[in-house]
């Protein structure tokens, strides 16, 4: 096995281009929007961060070669009435384990019979396998002549391509070609079992035509033009974006309890987090990742449909991005009509060129997203390393309304869960283990086994001390990830790599503190000038700013990955609630943003005045803490925990029969250790010594258990399994 | 020719045609042996509307107003016109679906490229003509815009193209000509996601659609339409349903162009030749106008 996480030196230095671009802003920038710089500026075309030479997504790449290999014709078929086949095959034993290829591709030059309107659908064979009963005959319909899978498995479930492929043959008139087969086959049963998609695009990504002709734009556009133009014929798409949560920062938090009824809730008005706090008038920074052009201040039109920056997210030139300090502005060097020309679906670039950079840098925000995706290795995440999955491909669209919650925001604009795609038994192998596993699912969140560490790729911030900032005389010092632990404008820091997460129970509902909202009432606090020790620090009782909700007696909550954010900001020391400061200078002769004067009565006076919340003057350093849910960064299955490294009690089983009368005939052994070896991993480079051979890695008691569960009895079954040690 | 169409000739073969013309001036159909069809299987049809698309392309037909994309478009029942040689109607016939919902039932239109057009015998120019591989062509440097095609025609297929009044066309489905002489499929039938629609010759998609019906007698109609209307069809329709409930015309089964052409052959053949006709006209007139002067 290669490295999980080895960085390819390009890649690195790509990402500290960008991380260089985006990261801390110089205080005495320019205001927004007056960036253009006199006389003309050379434009760029090139990508900015360009495919490693040599990079494939492995898996995805094997299956498209596998559906473009031409196979022979079968021009005779045997046919037999469909429940009877089904018996037999059942008979036969043939199932789910039988299956070759998991994944496919339903590509082929024979589907592309008119014009390649869409891209080829992904198919998860053993999925549909597994989620039919595993009844091979229910797809495979038909035999070639002389098949016989008594004597050869697989000989009588051939690929779909076998018997269908061109359509109209003469010699064949009803035999319907491959594209019709798979229309057929796949609606057909969608509709009949009233799952799965039964439309275009639920299947098949969209081919966006050629813009060159199409886009109609004078030589050096300003962006609004751009905008204009895009709108000329995408009207209604301005119309829905203008109604999005990637536009308006704000909307219905159905996923925060009490406040499930709110529809004003985001980033734009009452958010806060542990990292840069909060919004209101530090605008030009922040908005530098709005999907907009020129959200300087308040006064910001949101009906303004022709300021949606739509190159942002439909840039396929990967030349396009943002000044970071201009509200939203292009860089003056982007060509803008090269780029617009160029639009097409959005990619982990467009995606990731935001949302890897939360909090300001390369994967300093997000424990689970980081600029190691635009092209990653499978072992950093399977899905878009090993099958070249874009974001969109889970977080599907409809109306420029993207799919997903998120547990650092509360706006949602539908919700996206593994087992939308996977089911709520997802290991389909039919094996002993397969089943075992499926058992878990009920209580067991697919992350907390499948990326048992976060940040493995590249360091996340886990630490973040306001209280430090303002001492531009004290240097920064490196850890051993290469991360400085200071910055005299934002305070002392720790990272983070290969980090176990925070376990907790979680029904996908987050409890939110909110502008405004009242810190905890026992909550600790220090005054401006103590200076507690770090530990003392750490011991201080802290706020949730997010939490998970859930509970070990909730069927509907599940144990799940977390990354913990943890840190001291500023409170006010009357009101009790949390201060957002004014941060970032928005003109060179800003007199209060902290970021250019170092105080922080002036900071918080100017952003609680922009936040429309009184400030009484006096502020103290409170502890806080966010839950950041691990969701991305899916690593492979056999890089997922092992049985022995949750359950103890499973170390020293030699056969079946803790829990079976019959010992069976299995290695035992080297089932219930199928699955990651941190000592892999350490050899590799990461930062996981303290992980090698752990054991009770979940910790049962902290999530209500009494114990390992196959000892002590699960949540709701309360019987152990097995026998009682004499 | 195939087995049915030998039926319907013996069959239909009565009526004006065989009683006002004898056997010295029977109406002769000039109906190709086997032409290429297409059999519209309007089970299968998902009503995706990318056969519209591809006859878009094909035909290099102006941009819709619409995108293909656009499905609100069924929410009314279109016909074909110039800029759109084949448009897919939305139907609720009236079956219910498991969760006790209409269903609907997709149809494609476009012209029907009879075997004996009405079209191409209104045709006074010759600018519609029958073809040997079954399309009915149209050849716009003959045609002087006179429209009878139009009125002939019993499915309202040819649309007339309207904005440019200097080269006046009739539009309608082509059968795709140009891909056929290419031994390619047409548009239509090459995009159909579900195979609604099977391009072949009219004699094996005439057995195929029995079979299918024989096959299937719960899932289809046991009627083939085309495979009599209008004295026969290229391209046929199988259905789930009764087609009147699906938009279409109930066309009788004999040739149209018999009965007209039969009636003018009566006239031009057993009366008087169009000169005879005037001459005693001419002589009628003199005649009259002669005695009237008479009298002055
Ligand atoms: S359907 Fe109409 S236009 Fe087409 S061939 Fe028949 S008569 Fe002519
Ligand atoms: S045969 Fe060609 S011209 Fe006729 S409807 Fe199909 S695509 Fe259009
Ligand atoms: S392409 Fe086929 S399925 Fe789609 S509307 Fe046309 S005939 Fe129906």
């Amino acid at each position: 096995m290669k490295t999980p996480t080895r960085i390819i030196p390009a890649m690195i230095a790509a990402a500290m281009i960008l991380a260089m671009s985006v990261f801390l802003p110089d205080p005495a920038t320019t205001a927004p929007e007056t960036a253009k710089p006199l006389g003309p500026v050379e434009k760029i075309r090139t990508s900015l961060n360009p495919r490693p030479e040599g990079w494939a997504a492995p898996d995805h790449t094997a299956a498209l070669e596998r559906a473009r290999a031409p196979r022979e014709y079968v021009a005779k078929v045997r046919l037999e009435d469909p429940k009877l086949r089904q018996i037999r095959f059942k008979n036969l034993g043939l199932g789910v384990g039988d299956i070759k290829y998991s994944y496919m591709v339903l590509d082929s030059p024979l589907v592309n019979t008119f014009e390649n309107l869409y891209g080829p659908a992904r198919f998860m064979h053993s999925k549909h396998a597994a989620s039919l009963g595993g009844d091979c005959a229910l797809c495979h319909h038909a035999s070639p002549e002389g098949a016989d899978a008594g004597t050869d498995r697989l000989s009588e479930t051939v690929a779909c391509r076998s018997c269908h492929q061109e359509s109209f043959n003469p010699d064949h008139p009803e035999r319907i070609g491959l594209k019709a087969a798979y229309h057929q086959q796949c609606m057909g049963c969608h509709e009949t079992m009233n799952r799965g998609p039964v439309d275009c695009v639920g299947c098949h990504a969209k081919r966006v035509p050629d813009h060159k002709e199409l886009v109609k734009l004078p030589a050096d556009p300003s962006p609004i033009e751009v905008t204009k133009e895009c709108l000329r014929c995408h009207q209604q798409a301005g119309e829905d974006m203008i109604k999005s949560a990637h536009w308006l920062w704000k909307g219905p938090s159905p996923f925060t309890v009490e406040r499930e009824k709110k529809v004003m809730s985001g980033k734009a008005t009452d958010t806060m987090n542990n990292f840069c706090i909060s919004l209101p008038s530090n605008w030009p920074r922040c908005t530098s990742c709005h999907a907009g052009y020129g959200w300087k201040d308040e006064t910001f039109d949101f009906r303004d449909m022709t300021r949606v920056d739509c190159l942002v997210c439909h840039d396929t030139t990967d030349s396009y991005h943002k000044a970071p300090p201009a509200a939203g502005m292009p860089a003056p060097e982007v060509d803008l009509k090269f780029v617009a020309e160029n639009v097409g679906k959005t990619n982990r670039n467009t995606c990731g060129n935001c949302h890897f950079q939360g909090g300001g840098g390369d994967a300093v925000k997000h424990a689970d997203m980081c600029a190691v995706l635009r092209y990653p290795e499978r072992n950093c995440d399977v899905h878009m390393g090993g099958y070249d999955f874009t974001c969109t491909d889970c977080h599907k669209a409809v109306n420029h309304k993207i799919r997903g919650r998120s547990t650092s925001l509360p706006v949602a604009e539908g919700s996206r869960t593994c087992e939308d795609c996977h089911t709520n038994r997802p290991h389909y192998g039919n094996g002993v283990l397969d089943f075992h596993l499926n058992k878990h699912t009920d209580a067991v969140a697919c992350n907390t086994c499948h990326s048992p560490v976060y940040s493995k790729c590249k360091a996340t911030k886990t630490w973040w001390d306001w209280s430090e900032a303002g001492d531009k005389a004290r240097k920064p010092v490196k850890d051993k990830f290469g991360m400085e632990d200071y910055n005299w404008m934002k305070g002392g820091f720790e990272w983070k790599e290969s980090k176990k997460p925070v376990y907790t129970w979680y029904n996908g509902y987050m409890e939110r503190l909110l502008l405004g909202d009242p810190i905890r009432p026992d909550a600790d606090a220090f005054w401006p000038g103590e200076n507690p020790s770090a530990e003392a620090k750490r011991r201080m009782v802290a706020t949730n700013i997010t939490a998970p909700v859930g509970s070990i007696k909730d069927p509907s909550s599940k144990i799940f990955p977390f990354k913990l954010m943890d840190g001291i900001q500023p409170a006010d020391a009357v009101n009790n609630y949390l201060l957002a400061p004014h941060l970032y200078p928005t003109s060179p002769d800003d007199a209060t943003a902290y970021w250019k004067n170092l105080d922080w009565q002036k900071a918080f006076v100017d952003g609680m005045k922009a936040a429309g919340l009184p400030y009484s003057g006096e502020y103290k350093w409170v502890r806080t803490n966010m839950y950041w849910g691990i969701k991305h960064e899916v690593m492979p299955k056999d890089m997922a925990l092992s049985c022995v490294q949750c359950h103890e009690s499973l170390t020293g089983e030699k056969t079946c029969d803790r829990c079976h009368q019959d010992r069976r005939d299995m290695d035992f052994k080297k089932l219930t250790r199928t699955g990651t070896d941190f000592t892999k991993m350490l050899a590799q480079g990461r930062d996981v010594a303290e992980l090698v051979n752990a054991t009770d890695y979940i910790d049962f008691k902290a999530l209500g258990y009494e114990g390992d569960p196959i000892l002590k009895g699960g949540r709701f079954k309360k019987l152990p399994l097995g026998r009682v040690e004499p | 020719m195939s087995i049915p169409r030998r039926q319907f000739l013996k069959t239909a073969g009565f009526g004006i045609a065989a009683m006002a013309a004898g056997p010295a001036h029977a109406w002769e159909s000039k109906a190709p042996d086997d032409p290429l069809g297409c059999l519209v299987d309007v089970t299968r049809c998902i009503g995706c509307r990318k056969c519209e698309l591809a006859c878009n392309q094909v035909n290099k037909l102006p941009e819709p107003e619409t995108p293909f994309e656009d499905m609100r478009v069924l929410d009314a029942k279109r016909r074909p016109t110039a800029g759109a040689y084949t448009v897919v109607n939305r139907y609720y016939p009236g079956a219910l679906d498991e969760r006790g919902q209409l269903s609907p039932t997709f149809v494609k239109i476009q012209c029907m490229h009879c075997q004996d057009p009405a079209c191409v015998s209104a045709c006074v120019t010759g600018a519609l003509s029958k073809k040997e591989n079954g399309t009915v062509h149209y050849d716009a440097s003959r045609c002087i815009g006179c429209r009878y095609c139009m009125v002939a025609c019993p499915f309202e297929i040819p649309a007339y193209d309207f904005h440019d009044p200097l080269t006046p066309q009739v539009r309608k489905c082509t059968f795709c000509l140009e891909r056929l002489e290419d031994g390619k499929m047409p548009g239509c039938a090459s995009i159909c996601p579900t195979e609604a629609i099977t391009f072949g010759r009219r004699s094996v998609l005439m057995r195929l659609a029995r079979e299918r019906i024989e096959g299937d007698p719960a899932r289809y109609e046991n009627h083939v339409y085309g495979e009599h209307e209008a004295g026969g069809t290229s391209w046929l329709y199988i259905a789930g349903q009764p087609l009147a409930k699906l938009g279409f015309p109930a066309v009788p089964d004999e040739p149209l162009p018999r009965r007209s052409e039969t009636i003018q052959h009566a006239l031009f053949s057993y009366l008087w030749s169009p000169a005879a006709l005037f001459a005693t006209l001419a002589l009628t007139m003199k005649t009259l106008s002669g005695s009237k002067k008479d009298k002055e």
